[in-house]
């Protein structure tokens, strides 16, 4: 069996697997770094224009200077809300297209992937990898890498140009500068764990409330309202502490982020007060200090959010591949062989099966089925029905021997053809959220619309569709109209048998239909089957009654096989399973 | 503005009655809020004066008062900053918590007609999704919106304080402005909106197709669920793209204006200090008064998208709390008392909408009787039983239990004595234990363990670890259909109830496992009076009467013997029960 839950990558194989995507976009990345460039000059040159107003036209006296500098300065302002905008753009476009690129990977991945995974993975989790998982890439790849560039930048510019200004007073004032990259930087370290925390308080809290709704009927049946109520109030309470454990963090931090450029704002207060008085440093060199030392604060707070948010987005993004990277879909042949034409045969050769982990599931299924034949598989719950007939479809390989389907091995048939071939369905069948009509014809698109109404009749279908809404241009589902457990298989069924597929696969297709549909369904199926080679399983004798031949399956073989009727007066497993029911008649 | 929804205030006006009790608390976070805002603001005006009358005037104690000033006007902020924070969360996170009781309250006490009527995943993401919403709002929210609009409002008063005539030129800009901020309100309001829609959209193929894909893949229909989610993730990417380049015009712009307003007032101050009516300090310090107006209408336009947010998802929560409570104790009912069990259903009509699907009823069990009903799904079987557990009330006739209506007595005090079990049990997360302990939550572990030894659930716990302290997750995965079952038959068996109701309890079960049960059945009937819903003949055989109903009516009534004596519908049903029509088998 292989392995469905890879463990997730180191830094350096997600960079290898995160550039390519971050390359693809290398115009807009370009485009954003030249902006960026552009950006942070402009910014710059600015303040020191201001500088000049005030050293040169205001506190100079010289006047005539007065308008070709504000112009000079509202010509740059325009430039920079160009270039601004631009990079702003560029990037944002940069993380929407990783996301949009990343997200279509997984879901092509998730697509391919094996049934094993599934049944290791919480559908939850397969979603959010797919959608909230990519958010800290996307921010990271797109705003992110550029913004901390642009951070670089303007700190060496702003460094540049107050150096040159007076080196000494730029030593003292930008002492309480990298304190706010270093704050910001702890302070998302610490919030983001919680963060966590609140995620899954709120799971809690949604599970809750989850059960209370669903389970209502049993809530108020018992009276129990209180409980539940207070069950919830206690976990709606975890939530807000948690929240205001937060809260306390962000209070202790953020804050603070305001009161350290207030230091270096002091600093230069004092200090360059005293060079002013001195006549070392003018008035207008003077606000240049106050005005960039304030234009950094930010580009040093978004230093710090950007180391963190990298970190999580390779934390997210090292998940991502490792399941992109490792989970292989189930191999199919180099040369596919072709099944032969006609109704086909099915044969199990010593078929073992486990799910890799806990004991063996089959321990040497041997089953033969004629072209055309209807085969009932019955045991007691656990049996191992369901892994018996998923192996039909390919769904799941045997741990050891061979599935046969029409004399070749499944295994050296090509997916689609095999699966073409063979119709599967569940006792707890998925419908999508589409017209009834869609829903009938996913097998096979283009049916004919006469062939999908016998099918509809022979499945129990046209029964109930003159109910619904709109017949069969119903919406089905959550946004639609909820169909019962017992129409939902009925459906089901139809559409495998729109499918045409030569194979039918049926678990339990009945369980939820009432016994009266159910015999209705017992007659029309046979001839709706006919030519086709069917196994089912059920838990009622009347479900079994369907089938030309009954084999039992328990502890993982085969036991008894044979026709129903010799298999009740053979008095041993199979009527163990229905003798009652049949005795009581 | 005609663009945008009118639904604002009515949508979060109902958030107002929780701040009922927090006024005062509220006021004084105010107060507290609007002197931090005024610290920047102080700070700038301070910067001025030791401009003017330390640096220029030459007064180094002047500008050494100034600094230590400003670094305590810092640290006051700093201080008070703190705390308006945790205070403005605390308040925001009580309002959510109590929003949430209530809604929850609500709910819970809300009848089965609305949980019908309603689909599950809807009523959930009104207690999830919107309520976070309005979390987020109310959390960081509520701090940026209090916070920015005071410094705002602190700025321009300060600027006008300052000089009121640098006042008058930076306002040159605020009908450029209020009208880009405007426009910007608008069209991100619809661009944001439809962002939600797209990947809401994405999120519901993601969901579906994970949930389905057994199916997408037995019907090799990859390639066009990978077409139909490719042009979902290109809608998605396209609508944020749009998104993206409303605000990527809209922050450089405010930052354009601000560069405008800060030209304008330098000229206008620097002529002022030409004709000696003004001091560079002050013009200085007015600069930096603009850059505090600025970011605050950035900040305050990016919350406005989750103000409207908010706003939508509190109208979806009114529809819950608006919900009406049909089924509610009449006033003063008194308790039931422990019941004797003489049940009587008198004619009763019942209607879901205008269509009645129970058509003069009538039913009587006396105490400790057992009576079954038998008959077609969809012809009122389980409605029926509902209307026993007074899950509704009955249109026409009465339900009555030792002679008592039961809309005459309080309802908790009914429930508490029925015990229920479903066809699909439903199991809590939590113990196999507690679960058993559902129904009555005050009984000891030893009670626990007999009740479970009784029915034989410690027979199916055997497999596990923890026995009954074995843990169940989601609606209990990982145990059969019978394995569940039994759990609720427990469950019922040690609520200990004096009315019990088994609404197709044994149908999705194989026979060995309902052989079990049958078995703990004759366990938990005994002494009770019971109304049993089955489709088996050997269940339905242990009743004192068979009636069966069929569209709303009973169309026969007698015990086993008699009705398949009689050529009639119970014949043709029992037929089916067996699944042995015509061919004889035996």
């Amino acid at each position: 069996m292989q392995d469905v839950d890879p463990p997730d990558l180191t830094l350096w194989p997600t960079l290898r697997y995160l550039y390519p995507l971050w390359r693809e976009q290398w115009r807009l990345v370009t485009l954003g770094l030249v902006c960026a460039l552009a950006f942070t000059g402009l910014s710059l040159a600015i303040p020191i224009l201001i500088q000049r107003t005030i050293d040169d036209a205001i506190d100079g006296g010289d006047t005539s200077l007065l308008l070709p500098y504000l112009g000079l300065i509202l010509v740059i302002a325009a430039l920079r809300f160009a270039f601004n905008f631009t990079r702003r753009y560029s990037t944002a476009r940069i993380g929407i297209a990783v996301e949009a690129r990343l997200r279509g990977m997984m879901y092509d991945a998730y697509l391919r992937f094996p049934r094993a995974f599934y049944d290791r993975h919480a559908t939850g989790e397969v979603i959010s990898r797919a959608t909230n998982d990519i958010y800290p890439v996307r921010y990271f790849i797109g705003w992110g890498v550029v913004q901390a560039i642009q951070s670089v930048m303007m700190l060496v510019g702003a460094a540049i140009v107050l150096i040159s200004v007076d080196a000494q007073l730029t030593l003292i004032a930008a002492l309480a500068m990298p304190p706010i990259a270093l704050l910001t930087y702890v302070f998302a370290h610490r919030v983001h764990p919680i963060s966590r925390v609140v995620q899954a308080k709120k799971g809690n809290l949604t599970e809750a409330t989850d059960e209370a709704v669903i389970g209502i009927e049993m809530v108020q049946a018992f009276g129990r309202e209180d409980d539940v109520r207070s069950r919830f109030g206690d976990r709606a309470e975890a939530v807000r502490a948690e929240t205001m454990r937060q809260a306390g963090i962000e209070a202790r931090f953020l804050p603070g982020l305001i009161f350290l450029p207030s230091l270096a704002i002091a600093a230069v207060l004092y200090f360059g007060g005293k060079d002013a008085i001195a006549g070392t440093l003018t008035i207008g060199q003077f606000t240049l200090f106050i005005t960039l030392l304030l234009q950094l604060v930010w580009p040093l707070e978004a230093l710090g959010w950007i180391i963190n948010l990298g970190q999580r987005a390779t934390a997210a993004a090292s998940r991502s591949f490792a399941w992109l990277g490792s989970i292989k879909a189930l191999p199919e042949p180099v040369e596919p062989k072709h099944l032969p034409e006609g109704p086909l045969t099915i044969r199990l050769e010593n078929v073992h099966f486990s799910y890799g982990v806990g004991s063996e599931v089959l321990s040497g299924v041997d089953l033969d089925l004629a072209p055309g034949e209807i085969v009932a598989v019955c045991g007691a719950t656990g049996a191992g029905k369901s892994s018996l007939l998923n192996l039909l479809p390919r769904f799941y390989d045997p741990t050891h021997g061979r599935v046969l389907v029409g004399g070749i091995d499944s295994r050296d048939l090509g997916l689609a053809e095999l699966r073409g071939s063979v119709a599967l369905v569940t006792q707890k069948p998925v419908l999508f959220s589409v017209l009834l009509r869609d829903n009938l014809l996913s097998g096979r698109p283009d049916a004919d619309w006469a062939d999908v109404l016998a099918a509809c009749e022979a499945a129990g279908v046209a029964a109930f569709v003159d109910g619904l809404p709109n017949g069969y241009d119903t919406l089905i589902g959550e946004r639609g109209v909820n169909l019962s457990g017992g129409q939902r298989q009925r459906v089901a069924l139809a559409r495998a048998l729109v499918a045409r597929s030569r194979v039918i696969v049926l678990d339990d297709p009945m369980s939820a239909v009432d016994t009266e549909t159910e015999r209705h369904l017992v007659e029309t199926l046979r001839p709706a089957v006919a030519g086709r080679t069917v196994l089912i399983s059920g838990q009622r004798l009347s479900t079994i009654l369907v089938a030309d031949r009954a084999v039992v399956l328990k502890d993982g073989r085969i036991v008894e096989n044979g026709l129903p009727q010799d298999l009740i007066r053979l008095g041993g497993a199979f009527t163990d399973l229905f003798g009652d029911e049949a005795l009581a008649a | 503005m005609r663009h945008l929804p009118h639904n604002t205030h009515t949508g979060l006006s109902r958030l107002g009655r929780y701040t009922v009790g927090r006024r005062k608390r509220l006021t004084g976070v105010m107060l507290l809020a609007a002197v931090s805002a005024a610290a920047p603001v102080a700070g700038w005006v301070i910067v001025g004066d030791a401009i003017d009358n330390g640096i220029k005037a030459e007064n180094l104690t002047r500008l050494t008062a100034d600094v230590v000033l400003y670094i305590a006007i810092g640290a006051t902020a700093w201080i008070i900053g703190t705390t308006t924070w945790l205070m403005l969360a605390g308040i925001g996170q009580q309002i959510v918590l109590d929003l949430r009781r209530d809604l929850f309250e609500h709910l819970t006490s809300l009848s089965l007609r609305y949980f019908s009527q309603q689909k599950a995943g809807w009523i959930i993401a009104r207690l999830t999704s919107d309520v976070d919403a309005l979390s987020d709002v109310l959390n960081q929210g509520l701090t940026t919106l209090v916070v920015n609009s005071m410094t705002l409002v602190a700025a321009i008063i300060g600027l006008f304080v300052l000089d009121w005539r640098l006042g008058v030129v930076a306002l040159i800009i605020l009908p450029p402005g209020i009208v880009v901020t405007r426009w910007f309100q608008t069209t991100s309001h619809v661009a944001f909106a439809d962002v939600r829609t797209r990947i809401a959209a994405v999120t519901a193929q993601l969901a579906e197709s994970v949930s389905g894909m057994a199916v997408v893949q037995a019907f090799s229909r990859e390639r066009a669920f990978q077409s139909e989610f490719a042009e979902l993730n290109e809608a998605n990417r396209v609508s944020n793209v749009y998104a993206q380049r409303l605000s990527s015009f809209f922050f450089p712009a405010i930052e354009f204006l601000g560069a405008i307003a800060t030209v304008g007032v330098i000229f206008a101050g620097a002529k002022m200090i030409d004709s000696g009516s003004l001091e560079i300090g002050t013009l200085i310090a007015a600069m930096g008064m603009l850059q505090l107006i600025f970011q605050p209408l950035q900040e305050l336009s990016e919350l406005y998208g989750q103000v409207q947010a908010a706003s939508a998802a509190m109208t979806k929560i009114s529809t819950v709390l608006d919900a009406e409570q049909d089924i509610t104790d009449r006033e003063g009912a008194p308790e039931i008392g422990r019941i004797a069990g003489h049940l009587k259903l008198d004619n009763v009509v019942f209607a879901y909408g205008d269509e009645p699907v129970i058509h003069g009823i009538s039913i009587d069990v006396p105490e400790g009787g057992c009576v079954a009903l038998v008959g077609e799904s969809g012809g009122g079987k389980s409605t029926t039983a509902k209307l026993i557990a007074r899950f509704y009330d009955p249109l026409e006739g009465s339900v009555t239990i030792d002679g008592i209506d039961l809309r005459d007595i309080q309802l908790r005090s009914l429930r508490r004595q029925l015990g229920v079990v479903l066809q699909d049990p439903f199991l809590f997360s939590g113990t196999i234990a507690d679960n058993i302990r559902f129904g009555r939550p005050e009984a000891t572990d030893e009670e626990v363990a007999a009740a479970a030894h009784a029915i034989g659930v410690d027979r199916v716990t055997a497999r596990f670890e923890g026995g009954l302290d074995h843990v169940v997750r989601e609606g209990g995965s990982g145990l059969s259909a019978g394995e569940r079952q039994l759990i609720s038959i427990a469950r019922a068996l040690l609520a200990d109830p004096r009315i019990l109701i088994l609404d197709e309890a044994t149908s999705n079960i194989d026979r060995p496992s309902e052989i079990l049960i049958e078995q703990a059945f004759d366990t938990l009937l005994r002494g009770r009076t019971s109304v049993i819903i089955a489709h088996r003949l050997a269940t339905v055989r242990r009743a004192d009467e068979i009636l069966v109903i069929e569209k709303g009516y009973v169309t026969q009534r007698g015990n086993e013997a008699a009705l398949l004596a009689e050529e009639g519908p119970f014949r043709r049903l029992a037929e089916t029960v067996h699944g042995l029509p015509a061919r004889d088998v035996a």
